[in-house]
């Protein structure tokens, strides 16, 4: 093609190229930093969280306190399902905290990405989407934590006489516990997300989420509540590592070894997920059709 | 001199799925949709040596943008190759896209919501660019684009012309050894546009940059690009110089006249007779008269209107891209015939 004259480059070849382990690190926490940036622009927004996670917490409060009213003659005392009056208010209200916590809305912000072909800026970026929004969501949940999080304990811990774990050691191990929560809903989030890859639209499939989550995670309702066979099916889930798990570390209802086998078993979970997030990706990619532009 | 990109065969099928009409077609599309499938692209096959700038043309729905996401590794092709400096886009695409700088006109890669100069920080870690060639770029980034004053703003809060000139320097920042532009003009006013082709080239020239551009604007292609391929219908209609393909053209140029008092088209075709001047009435006292510069002196056109008629304005308008497309596809249409 030497009819056409451009500056010629001594070479024909792309020099291969790896991020190094610190350059990743890096890379990674800056993307941290940048969703912690992004969610302190809409700060106001939470405000009116605050309000709303307190009347859904008030409402589960009468609810349990009228439901041990009704069924035994003295509240105070009784247990429903291996849980106390103050047990179950407790697992209420740090269920809540904890959501409030580990939520995020990756899912959505994945199928919005693919539906108006806005993925196609992230695929010609040397970095794994997968990856990058994880540590998005982390940026979040930091943001989370420190404005929305704590106004929500300051106000519901005093509002509702919630009391502390039976050690402190709890205190420290419920956050590892709602961490690791963090990492498995996200990725439970990016692999419904990547539906969006085959189904063009997964509004319905995001809803019925919002839902069945609250129900399988055990925000709503303690797990031992329910009917036995609905016990052992959420025990082979991994909805049961984003709320059950750490709500009942924080009440101790995890003695000794117990303790370490939960929180291996939300390590579990979110390794393998992220695993499956990885390979459904890949495959999902190499179908892409980029819509638009 | 080995090339630096090479396309073979490239062909990308689209699955469609076709919907039944009314509620009974509509209820047999659940149990067994119907698809068919859309050829984009069609064995396209080019090189393209380093340093190269080259102008990637097309209708819409022509395949250029498919050819562009496949080059950039976006999306997968249904066969065909593609390697770009010995790598294979869609399956290397973490190693690719470190080389790569990709401009597409219509969406943005800077973080919306953030200021400019966040998202340069972030560029800067994601392709490990250090300080002194950070620092060095930016430099030039200012001197050439001016983007020193917008770094404070969010993005969207950035005009069109400005936010395309930060993309520009946000896709360059790495010295990729690649660029892909895909209509990187569009939507700027006249000034904003002549800035980022003056800025391309010093650029690209300057850095032996390897360039592909696709566009609607003949003047981005002829202020950029001395090679044109054209594409319709998925297939490569031209390559070769812009010289070639003008020439093969022809000079076809489009006079506006406004006349006086009104005239048929047939009366204007009397008057130029014997010139292949092709008259067409757009208003009653406006014509549009269509002829090859080449073949027909202007001036004889204007002279004989002139002197016959009462002409109150004239106007000479050179083909847009669209229509030099227009003509590549009908001149290739007739040889296939």
């Amino acid at each position: 093609m030497s009819e056409f004259p451009g500056k010629q480059v001594n070479t024909a070849i792309l020099e291969p190229w790896h991020r190094t382990a610190t350059a990743s690190v890096g890379l990674y926490f800056h993307f941290i930093r940048l969703a912690f940036l992004k969610f302190l622009a809409y700060r106001l927004r939470y405000y009116t969280g605050v309000v709303s996670y307190t009347v859904f917490v008030s409402g589960h409060y009468y609810l349990y306190t009228a439901l041990f009213a009704s069924r035994v003659a003295d509240a105070q005392g009784a247990t429903i399902g291996g849980l106390s009056l103050s047990e179950v208010i407790t697992y209420v209200a740090v269920s809540w905290i904890g959501r409030s916590f580990y939520f995020n809305n990756i899912a959505r912000d994945l199928m919005r990405m693919i539906t108006e072909g806005e993925i196609a800026m992230q695929l010609i970026k040397p970095f794994h989407v997968q990856t990058v929004m994880m540590f998005e969501a982390v940026g979040e949940s930091g943001f989370r934590l420190i404005m929305f999080t704590l106004p929500i304990m300051v106000v519901i811990v005093p509002l509702f006489h919630i009391g502390g774990p039976p050690d402190s050691i709890l205190y420290l191990w419920t956050f590892i516990s709602f961490c690791l929560a963090l990492v498995i809903y996200s990725q439970i989030n990016f692999l419904l997300g990547c539906l969006a890859f085959n189904m063009k639209n997964i509004q319905g499939v995001l809803r019925a989420k919002m839902v069945s989550m609250d129900f399988l995670t055990g925000v709503v309702v303690p797990f031992t509540f329910f009917p036995e066979w609905f016990q052992r099916v959420v025990e082979w889930l991994p909805f049961q590592g984003i709320s059950y798990i750490p709500v009942t570390i924080y009440l101790g209802k995890r003695p000794g070894d117990e303790l370490y086998a939960a929180l291996l078993l939300q390590v579990a979970w979110a390794v393998g997920l992220f695993v499956a997030g990885r390979l459904v990706w890949r495959i999902s990619v190499r179908h892409v059709v980029v819509q638009g532009g | 001199m080995e090339a630096l990109i090479k396309v073979r065969d490239l062909t990308k099928d689209y699955r469609l799925t076709r919907k039944r009409e009314g509620v009974t077609g509509g209820l047999v599309d659940l149990v067994r949709p119907r698809h068919e499938l859309l050829r984009a692209v069609e064995s396209v096959s080019f090189d393209i040596p380093a340093g190269q700038m080259v102008g990637y043309i097309g209708a819409n729905g022509a395949g250029k943008s498919t050819t562009i996401k496949m080059l950039t590794g976006i999306l997968t092709p249904t066969s065909g190759t593609v390697t770009v400096g010995g790598l294979v886009p869609w399956k290397q695409r973490l190693q690719y896209t470190r080389h790569i700088g990709v401009v597409f006109g219509q969406r943005t890669q800077l973080w919306w919501d953030l200021a400019v100069v966040e998202s340069f920080r972030l560029l800067k870690k994601i392709y490990e660019v250090d300080d002194a060639t950070y620092e060095r770029q930016m430099k030039l980034f200012d001197e050439l684009l001016e983007v020193g004053k917008y770094l404070h703003q969010p993005v969207r809060k950035l005009s069109l012309g400005q936010r395309m000139r930060c993309d520009l320097a946000a896709a360059l920042l790495h010295r990729p050894r690649v660029l892909f532009l895909d209509e990187p003009t569009i939507g700027l006013d006249v000034l904003a546009k002549e800035n980022v082709r003056i800025f391309l080239r010093e650029i690209c020239e300057g850095e032996g940059v390897t360039v592909i551009l696709t566009t609607h604007d003949l003047g981005d292609i002829e202020q950029l690009c001395k090679r044109v391929i054209i594409i319709d219908k998925g297939r490569v209609h031209f390559d070769g110089k812009l010289d070639d393909l003008r020439r093969r053209v022809g000079r076809q140029v489009r006079m506006t006249v406004e006349l006086r008092d009104s005239a048929t088209s047939g009366e204007l075709a009397s008057i130029t007779a014997g010139l292949p001047v092709v008259w067409e009435e757009i208003e009653g006292l406006r014509h549009h008269a269509e002829f090859n510069r080449v073949e027909v002196p202007g001036a004889e056109v204007i002279k004989r209107l002139v002197n016959e008629l009462r002409v109150s304005d004239l106007h000479m308008a050179e083909p847009g891209i669209d229509e030099v497309v227009r003509e590549i596809y009908r001149q290739s249409g007739r040889e296939a015939s």
